[in-house]
């Protein structure tokens, strides 16, 4: 059996008053490729940003590779974060350095490589993103959004993380960017053995690229599993969720 | 988990790495000085990501063109790893860091930001003419809410400072004057000296600065946020023009309310300055007026407070054109908003000394 790499245990959020999460449960095994889906409103951002330690929940107990993200000192901590990557929904790049220097970022911060050196391996994390090198010394209010994009996940990538949280990495760019932006996740999961966590709203993703999906609903797991398997289960929003799917072919033909 | 390490064996001509290869591995390299690397030996290698694989691949051929080392010994995972990794290793040749301006440059190009900044300002007053000039036959395209909203902002906002610093400012300049003044008895002459200072030149100035600070800042920082989140494109979109919705009612907004200020600053200093008189040179507070009423002419005031609209201009061109000219990044918002106060510190001092010397010259 597989080491566990992201445990989720009994967490309950309320944020404002309103509950979110309430006794929700999951974990998470090495290798593995993950989407986690839910109507708007079910927590699944904010679940994220527990699991990163960003956001403290009410109870519960969060731990990413066997270590309790809210117990540990602020060493451990930062210990802990060079081993995940993130990519935020909108890239969040930093807007005034450039795209080399926003990839080398977590490189000059937590190694002691010489700068020169951290700014090769950026390029080499921008060219395994799928970028031109041209891009390099472009400022990222220069680039396309599925660009950004590419960008983002190459800063995700600059520590070489065993783990990668994506919010929404397709929302936002056309059809085939999108296609193209899953082909590369999948490669990049296989190629360096990631675990990906992903929070999506796109069906094309999970059906191209997840391993196992798990829905969020009313703060709970409603279930997990391949996408054939989550059809038997029988919920309302699930059923709509899929059937908001057009079977293939079906818009192909004209009238 | 064993550190890295790595030994160069000089008679086969083969760099052999052990032990987990990641970014921080890179000081393990041993230096290799010309020589070149013909077998890369991974056996004892425990564990490799891109960054180390991209370590090891640039050590044993520093350029993308050099043949490729056999590699030996690596486990089939790291082996792949490797060969993606020399895929995509075009990329990343060294950078050759471009040199440092020199002092001329620097110079030149300094020459060239204020050369643009004043042909810019000249631009950004041509195309403020004919937006009001338009605005002047529609009155109902005023943004009268706005224009009320900025007033209040720049205005009644500034009033507290305004008041505090100029009340100092008179306590502070009264002391220095009357202290010389007691030695000659002339203290009664200390509420002329006062007058003239404080009305002519230290209350416009002041309040011109502090407003320049206060809301100048405040401007840029708006409308270059508004820039950023494409809010300006937005109201140009909906078929207005941004110059009438957000630069012509801070513009007026300023008109109003910088004079107005000037003149409040004005009653701050005079009564700092009367408390000081009444404390140190036993001048009553009834004398003071009597003696103010005496000396003071309506064209002292007047000075002071005609130099307020033509600052209140300046700061708003300025700050206005800054705001406007962010380009979609946080740092040029810092530094557009930093390169405002400076601009309308400037301006306010050259319009100042030029005033000064017009006034001598009307003698007025």
């Amino acid at each position: 059996m597989s080491e566990t790499v992201i445990d989720v245990r009994d967490v309950h959020t309320t944020l404002g008053g309103n509950g979110i999460h309430g006794g929700l449960s999951l974990s998470v095994a090495r290798g593995e490729v993950i989407a986690l889906i839910g109507s708007s409103g079910t927590g699944k951002t904010v679940l994220l940003r527990e699991i990163i330690g960003l956001l403290k929940p009410q109870a519960g107990q969060i731990e990413l590779f066997g270590q309790a993200v809210w117990d540990s000192t602020p060493e451990q901590m930062n210990a802990l974060r060079r081993r995940f990557g993130v990519l935020f929904q909108d890239g969040a790049l930093f807007s005034s350095l450039s795209v080399e220097d926003n990839v080398a970022t977590p490189l000059f911060e937590h190694t002691e490589l010489p700068h020169p050196l951290c700014r090769q391996l950026a390029r080499l994390k921008l060219s395994l993103a799928g970028l031109p090198a041209d891009v390099a010394t472009k400022r990222p209010s220069e680039l396309s959004g599925g660009m950004r994009k590419r960008v983002a996940l190459a800063r995700a990538l600059a520590l070489d993380p065993e783990l990668l949280f994506l919010d929404e990495p397709t929302s936002g760019l056309d059809p085939i960017s999108a296609r193209a932006f899953d082909k590369l996740i999948r490669l990049l999961a296989d190629s360096l053995g990631l675990t990906v966590f992903l929070v999506t709203h796109d069906l094309d993703t999970l059906f191209s690229i997840i391993d196992r999906v798990i829905v969020l609903s009313d703060g709970r797991v409603l279930g997990s599993g391949t996408v054939a398997e989550l059809k038997h289960i029988d919920d309302p929003w699930l059923n709509d969720y899929f059937a908001a799917r057009a079977p293939k072919g079906e818009t192909v033909d004209g009238n | 988990m064993t550190a890295a390490q790595a030994h160069f064996d000089a008679t086969h001509g083969a760099l052999i790495a052990s032990g987990a290869w990641h970014a921080d591995a890179a000081s393990a390299l041993p230096t290799l000085e010309g020589q070149t690397v013909r077998i890369l030996d991974g056996t004892a290698i425990t564990q490799l990501d891109t960054n180390g694989a991209w370590l090891l691949l640039n050590a044993a051929r520093p350029q993308a063109s050099d043949p490729m080392p056999e590699l030996r010994g690596f486990q089939p995972r790291h082996l792949s790893l490797l060969n993606l990794v020399a895929q995509h290793s075009a990329s990343t040749a060294a950078q050759i860091e471009p040199p440092r301006a020199g002092l001329r440059a620097s110079i030149g190009r300094g020459t060239l930001a204020i050369w643009g900044h004043v042909t810019g300002l000249v631009n950004f007053v041509g195309q403020l003419t004919v937006e009001l000039a338009l605005l002047m036959g529609k009155p109902e395209n005023w943004r009268w809410r706005e224009l009320g909203a900025q007033v209040s902002a720049v205005f009644v906002g500034a009033i507290p400072i305004v008041i505090g610093m100029l009340f100092l400012l008179g306590v502070v300049f009264a002391y220095l004057l009357g202290d010389q003044a007691q030695q000659y008895g002339a203290n009664i002459f200390v509420v002329d000296g006062m007058l003239l200072a404080i009305l002519r030149e230290i209350s416009p100035v002041i309040v011109a600065v502090l407003v320049a600070g206060r809301t100048g800042a405040a401007i840029t920082a708006q409308l270059g946020t508004m820039k950023v989140t494409e809010e300006i494109d937005a109201i140009t979109t909906l078929g207005l023009s941004p110059l009438a919705v957000l630069v012509i009612p801070r513009m007026v907004a300023l008109l109003i309310a910088l004079p107005l200020l000037v003149f409040i600053g004005d009653i701050a200093g005079i009564v700092g300055g009367m408390l000081v008189a009444q404390q140190q040179l036993d001048i009553s507070p009834h004398m003071f007026m009597d003696r103010l009423t005496d000396v003071l002419r309506l064209k002292t005031l007047l000075v002071g407070i005609y130099k307020a609209p033509v600052f209140a201009v300046f700061i708003a061109l300025i700050a206005c054109r800054m705001g406007l000219s962010v380009t979609r990044d946080a740092r040029s918002v810092g530094a557009n908003t930093t390169s405002t106060v400076v601009q309308s510190l400037v301006a306010i001092i050259i319009l100042n000394a030029i005033f000064a010397v017009m006034f001598v010259r009307l003698h007025i």
